[in-house]
């Protein structure tokens, strides 16, 4: 098998991550990096097209529990993700390949290394299995 | 790393409907709490990383609040309206800027003088109190020439009062020193009105255009019964609490000055335990006898602070509530005892007046006598000024603090009422405010009635608790060096991020002048596809997003002065009916899917 590199979207709230590090230079070492006001403000159609568009993963990295400056963005992220991890599976696409992370990282510095994992995970499952049958027999029972 | 810019600096006076955060507006000079707490939170976790950031939230404060620092050991009035309060405690506001002051007290000597040009008419003050040198400092920054007439020979007036182990006295005068040096200020000392040649008609001729009395209450007020002064106060064995605080401030009492002895103490406000716990930490065994009672809830609850009084206790002081003194007992001239009846109201209708039970009487017995039970004004000279009416009260318009005998000349400060510091330095700015206002030929009414409407508290998951402050125990603390441990940058960062940012955006924008948000933006509502399922009603935290009628069909909306433009209703709605105006998220999100 040839090598294979996933290709992950990763959103991470700013209150948590990376906000003391230069975006500039932290987006060059975290591909397809979208820092984002709050973890809550991803709508599961963001995620769903990022699938769509043929991302193999996407990681979500919202601040700790209780600490949300919204109040509970990231226990809506949350929520919406479960949610959304159920409605994947009818699709193909497994649940490891929608991760959430609550965690805080003011350098960012951990980031790539938390993409990484990912990624190396998301690599053992291998691409999204498109089958448009699967796809047609999903929206089919969804209807 | 962030930095903060001016862009983004919010002031309150630009906020449009007055919408504050609680502690904001309890706060009498309005500091931007819930903006700093923000900040604050979103220090490095490294010291040597965070001291700059440290320095710039400080120096943000320092320009409406050049005593912030001081603020940080002994006010935390804002704690009192905290939403959080009753949610798992306010959030420790006041130790948080302790923090700030304890990197930021060091800085001050090498910040930067002011670069303005004082250019505009000469300006005295007199009084070097927290009043005083507030009305100076605005003053100045107008680019006024100020002049501080100090009857001593340092700053600070009835700071200097507050015992060292609460605000310990290197912070006040490095505070001072540099406040007069960075905003320009002219100081005289040993300048006393009233004494000698120096009247403010002086003043006047020597080419001062206005003047600010801020002299404070220089002198005790002497003990008093149904009316009447109680005799035997100049007993050997009895004197003022604040001659003792004085002479404790200046070094002049030794140690073990009250070593062995019993004290009385009279006095249930925060100086009278301040006294109490001065005279323990001299060696005395103390009994504080209050007229009020224990009850700080009831209105003839005991006005100290619930600190002052657990600290105190813990020091083992014993407080006496609810007692009056009817008879200071004397034997050869000297102090004996004192005669306590019961105190069974101390306030009416009307105010302070005090009825008592002299059928229930209880004797005292003690070495000393500290009577701590208010201070007064130096009324002769303000009588000799002729400030004062027939009545002996001061005639002040107490909105605007000019004098209505007067008009060049504003009065504030304790002298008009005895109150916290923080509240003489908001009559300070209000007096820098008025002599501006003054001095330009301006209304000196118009636009300074402010009505502040407070926030409720958001919807949340989860509470947390506060931290616990840390005090040495008091078997270790009979010193008179700080005996309250400051928050480390760890613990700051976690009690800041406690604050959850209750008041309107408009008035903190913490999150645009550090890069975050490029702007506020305005939710807006397709009605069109709005259904009014009251998705977003249920999404939204602040109580913003709400559901209305226009002509006969539900609809939702948003409330700006609430919203936060965090998104979750954009995201909850089923019908994509909302949008956040101008925000470049979206597009953000699509550039990088669209790569993939």
């Amino acid at each position: 098998m040839k090598h294979y590199e996933p290709k992950l979207v990763c959103f991470s709230c700013k209150f948590g991550w990376g906000y003391l590090a230069d975006e500039e230079e932290l987006s060059h070492r975290i591909k397809n990096w979208v820092p984002i006001i709050c973890s809550g403000k991803i709508d599961a159609i963001h995620i769903l097209d990022a699938f769509k568009q043929g991302a193999d993963g996407v990681l979500i990295l919202g601040c700790p529990e209780g600490d949300c400056h919204y109040q509970d963005g990231n226990f809506e992220a949350r929520k919406r993700v479960l949610l959304l991890q159920g409605i994947l599976k009818a699709y193909g696409i497994e649940k490891e390949r929608l991760r959430i992370e609550f965690s805080v990282d003011p350098e960012g510095n951990t980031i790539p290394q938390i993409v990484k994992e990912m990624s190396d995970a998301v690599a053992r499952l291998g691409p999204v299995k498109k089958t448009k049958d699967k796809a047609k027999t999903a929206s089919a029972a969804h209807r | 790393m962030w930095k903060t810019e001016s862009k983004g600096a919010a002031r309150v006076e630009e906020a449009i409907k007055q919408l504050l955060p609680p502690c904001q507006i309890k706060c009498p000079i309005n500091e931007d709490i819930q903006r700093t707490n923000v900040l604050i939170s979103l220090l490095p976790e490294e010291m040597e990383q965070a001291r700059p950031q440290i320095i710039e939230i400080s120096d943000y404060l320092y320009e409406k609040n050049p005593f912030f620092n001081i603020c940080g050991y002994i006010c935390g009035l804002c704690e009192l309206e905290c939403n959080y309060k009753t949610k798992g405690g306010a959030i420790r506001r006041r130790l948080l800027k302790r923090f700030l002051s304890d990197v930021y007290t060091e800085h001050l000597s090498q910040k930067e003088e002011f670069g303005v040009v004082r250019d505009k008419e000469n300006v005295a003050v007199i009084g070097g109190g927290p009043g005083g040198l507030m009305c100076a400092y605005a003053l100045s920054k107008k680019g006024y020439r100020v002049t501080v007439f100090e009857a001593s020979n340092r700053l600070g007036g009835a700071l200097w009062l507050i015992p060292s182990y609460r605000l310990p006295a290197d912070v006040l005068s490095t505070t001072l020193s540099n406040l007069v040096r960075i905003a320009g200020i002219d100081v005289k000392y040993g300048a006393k009105l009233g004494e000698g040649k120096l009247t403010i008609e002086k003043l006047r001729n020597d080419g001062y255009r206005a003047v600010f009395l801020a002299k404070g209450t220089p002198y005790p007020r002497v003990l008093t019964f149904d009316g009447e002064v109680v005799e035997g106060q100049d007993l050997s064995g009895v004197m003022y609490g604040h001659t003792l605080l004085y002479e404790v401030s200046h070094g002049n009492i030794g140690r073990d000055y009250f070593e062995g002895k019993r004290l009385i103490v009279i006095g249930g406000g925060n100086v009278a335990f301040d006294v109490a716990r001065t005279a323990r930490r001299l060696g005395g065994d103390v009994t504080i006898v209050a007229l009020e009672a224990e009850d700080k809830s009831s209105r003839d609850g005991i006005p100290a602070d619930e600190e002052e009084i657990s600290g105190a206790w813990e020091e083992g002081i014993r407080i006496v509530y609810s007692r009056g003194v009817e008879r200071i007992i004397g034997e050869h001239g000297r102090f004996k005892g004192i005669s306590c009846p019961k105190c069974t109201s101390v306030f009416d209708d009307e105010g302070f007046n005090p009825k008592f039970d002299c059928a229930d009487c209880v004797s005292l017995e003690g070495d000393t006598l500290i009577i701590t039970v208010g201070q007064v004004p130096d009324k002769a000279f303000l009588q000799r000024e002729e400030l004062l009416d027939e009545k002996g009260r001061l005639i002040v318009d107490p909105f605007t603090l000019q004098s209505l005998r007067k008009g060049f000349v504003f009065v504030g400060g304790d002298v008009r009422r005895i109150g916290f510091m923080v509240e003489a330095m908001k009559e300070g700015l209000v007096a820098a405010d008025s002599i501006e206002r003054y001095l330009r030929g301006l209304d000196m009414r118009e636009g300074r009635k402010r009505d502040y409407e407070g926030y409720v508290i958001p919807v949340r998951k989860s509470y947390k608790s506060d931290l616990e402050v840390a005090w040495i125990p008091p078997e270790k603390r009979m010193h008179f060096q700080l005996f309250e441990k400051g928050l480390t940058l760890r613990e700051a960062r976690e009690e800041a991020k406690r604050c959850i940012t209750c008041g309107p955006c408009v008035s903190c924008k913490a999150c645009i002048s550090i890069g975050f948000e490029k702007s506020l933006y305005a939710v807006e509502v397709d009605v069109e596809r709005c259904s009014g399922c009251g998705m977003c009603v249920y999404a939204c935290n602040y109580d913003s997003a709400h559901l209305t009628e226009v002509d006969g069909n539900t609809i939702s909306k948003t409330d700006m002065f609430k919203c936060k433009s965090c998104g979750m209703c954009v995201v909850a709605c089923p019908s994509h009916a909302r949008e956040l105006v101008d925000d470049g998220t979206e597009q953000r999100i699509q550039r990088v899917l669209a790569v993939l």
